[in-house]
């Protein structure tokens, strides 16, 4: 492990400084629709943002008696995230939780650790992020359910990830990511740590348009269509106005943030369990 | 017989003293050189000194701390620690350059501001810089009065009115504190202009070397006059509105070699990395066609809107865009950048 930290040390020694002009948005905004994006909340300010899944668009759930998921919210999202330098954000988020653990509250740290630069010296940007969550919903009486809290330490779980983007153009930019999930309480027949693979892109269709696409891929012989889990996938419309994102966008998730919908995606696009979903996030100078 | 001896010598004693307060006095004549300071010249000519002149006795300021102030929005307070940032949103040179911007200070030439800009790797930018700002005499002038009202009035012929004026309205931050003001102050006179700005001929020079060498005492007016038409006293101020029909324009064939000049200089300055605005300009194509598809429109996306009439700011989005005066950006120009833009569209 040590030879990892002295090789990441020297890689990083070798970046350029700061006087090399930059490549900057290689997304609009810091998430792409499930995952996280390479960007971070700009320094002094701050980014409300508020996220919603609604229910299954068609399937079983889904179509009419519903108003193709309308009716339903499967989570809410609603936190603020915050730039304390260029490279480092901090966030605050609460939402609902679309799985067994309910009433989450979440805690972030978002990193850039190296632009790409125009020259291509460095030809890729590289964020590591952060998160744990803690669920604040009541203690269950049923042993058997993940709700059911010995200890505090049983409501939280953990995620940690490395984003690594390029962006070959201003119409398109490629993010690859891996991370790693830790619940302190699962099913007995569960386990405990998650690794996860996921690739995100942008292809901006106008100034004001853009296409996006993500998709987590757990790594775990637990997590297949056999034992009804499905790789969260997402497509979406990102519309930014200047200071306003908006995205509208269509996936399989059901939660939002990676403790809950990495490990919990049992919705499949072929059954027609994708929801409409949107983010909207609103930057004010602090 | 002595105290009579004593009230007669004492007042004859203490004439020579009371001669020598009151009499007007030879004073030394000031170095007529490329730096000299025009305020210098002036003050030893007759003119009266600016209301405008710092307080020394402040305690805290420093030019050092209003160059910290004016640049990036901090300072480290008199009594330690940095302050708040004086606003959110922009630093005096969002706006301001601090270099001289004109060839010419005798007029308000926005042509060939742009070019000086362009030589010398300055913003060309909304508002007149701080260079010489305390060799100016009104401030907020023309058609700022109809954007800020009674404001106006106390900032007219007060340039620490004028400063606190643009610390809270134009920059939408907090009003500065004493020292804070001072410091600000203090810095721009160490922006004042020096008679190489004037950039007047040698005879001009020999001529003006002389009239200071022949003056003794009282105002000389004429002299005074002719040195203070070479710097403008005041930046004019028009506001001029967008052309009637957006599509059409004013009418003007434009230049897209000057236009690049003016998104380079100006647009980007704010725009590029949003460095001042939450609305991001670039090279893109995209963001040509889409300034392209708005300057038809009658809404703040289209360029003619935004530039002739900036934008407000509004509660809770205190970052807005102020307007070009005619004086800042002429109809020519305008047109000049639209042609750039168009050209970059297609």
């Amino acid at each position: 492990m040590k030879y990892f930290y002295l090789l990441l040390f020297a890689f990083l020694w070798t970046l350029p400084g700061n006087a090399q002009i930059r490549v900057y948005q290689a997304f609009k905004d810091t998430r792409v629709i499930n995952s996280h994006s390479i960007e971070t909340t700009p320094r002094r300010k701050m980014d409300i943002r508020i996220g919603h899944r609604f229910g299954d668009f068609a399937g079983a759930r889904g179509g009419w008696q519903s108003f193709y998921g309308l009716e339903n919210a499967e989570d809410v999202l609603i936190g603020v995230n915050y730039g304390v330098s260029d490279n480092l954000a901090v966030g605050f988020f609460r939402t609902k939780g679309a799985s067994q653990l309910q009433q989450l509250l979440h805690g972030e740290v978002k990193f850039r650790i190296f632009h790409q630069t125009a020259d291509n010296s460095v030809p890729l940007s590289l964020t590591a992020t952060s998160l744990a969550t803690v669920s604040t919903m009541e203690k269950s009486e049923n042993p058997e359910s993940l709700a059911n809290f010995d200890k505090f330490s049983h409501r939280m779980s953990y995620h940690a990830q490395l984003l690594l983007a390029r962006k070959f153009s201003d119409r398109f930019t490629l993010q690859l990511m891996g991370g790693y999930v830790h619940r302190n309480q699962v099913a007995s027949n569960d386990e405990n740590g998650l690794l996860h693979l996921g690739a995100a892109t942008r292809v901006q269709l106008t100034k004001v348009f853009g296409l996006i696409v993500d998709f987590a891929y757990p790594i775990s012989s637990l997590r297949n269509a056999d034992n009804g889990y499905y790789p969260p996938l997402g497509i979406g419309l990102e519309i930014e106005t200047g200071g306003h994102v908006f995205q509208l966008n269509l996936t399989n998730a059901t939660g939002l943030m990676e403790t809950d919908y990495i490990p919990n995606t049992r919705t499949n696009w072929g059954d027609g369990e994708y929801r409409i979903g949107f983010t909207i996030s609103r930057l004010f100078n602090l | 017989m002595r105290k009579k001896w004593l009230s007669a010598i004492l007042p004859i004693m203490a004439l020579p003293l009371f001669i020598n307060l009151v009499a007007p006095q030879d004073r030394e004549a000031p170095q007529i050189t490329a730096d000299t300071p025009v305020w210098d010249i002036l003050t030893f000519l007759g003119e009266p000194t600016p209301n405008h002149q710092s307080k020394d006795a402040v305690k805290g300021a420093s030019p050092e701390q209003g160059e910290t102030l004016v640049t990036t929005g901090f300072a480290s307070k008199p009594s330690g620690g940095k302050t708040g940032k004086q606003s959110k949103h922009f630093v005096c040179t969002s706006c301001h350059n601090i270099q001289k911007e004109d060839p010419d200070l005798s007029k308000a030439d926005p042509q060939a501001r742009l070019e000086y800009a362009r030589d010398n790797g300055l913003p060309f930018l909304q508002a007149t810089t701080l260079h010489g700002a305390v060799n100016r005499t009104s401030f907020y002038n023309g058609d700022y009065e109809k954007k800020y009202g009674e404001l106006v009035k106390p900032a007219r012929n007060d340039l620490r009115e004028a400063i606190q004026l643009c610390a809270v309205e134009c920059a939408q931050g907090r009003k500065l504190k004493d020292w804070e003001l001072e410091s600000i102050l203090q810095y721009m006179w160490t922006l004042e202009l020096k008679l190489a700005d004037l950039s007047l001929t040698e005879e001009e020079m020999a001529e003006l070397k002389q009239k200071v060498a022949a003056h003794k005492q009282g105002k000389d007016d004429e002299t005074l006059n002719w040195l203070k038409a070479r710097y403008l006293q005041g930046s004019p101020a028009s506001f001029t509105k967008p052309p009637e029909n957006r599509g059409t324009g004013y009418g003007l064939t434009g230049n897209p070699d000057n236009g690049q000049l003016i998104y380079d200089l100006s647009c980007k300055h704010c725009h590029e990395n949003k460095r001042y605005s939450f609305f991001q300009l670039d090279d893109s194509p995209m963001t040509f066609k889409y300034l392209k598809n708005h300057i038809g429109r009658y809404s703040h996306a289209s360029i003619y809107q935004v530039i002739r009439y900036g934008q407000q700011p509004l509660y809770g989005k205190r970052s807005y865009m102020p307007q070009y005066t005619q004086e800042k950006m002429t109809d020519q120009q305008l047109e000049d950048l639209r042609s750039y833009i168009e050209l970059k569209a297609k």
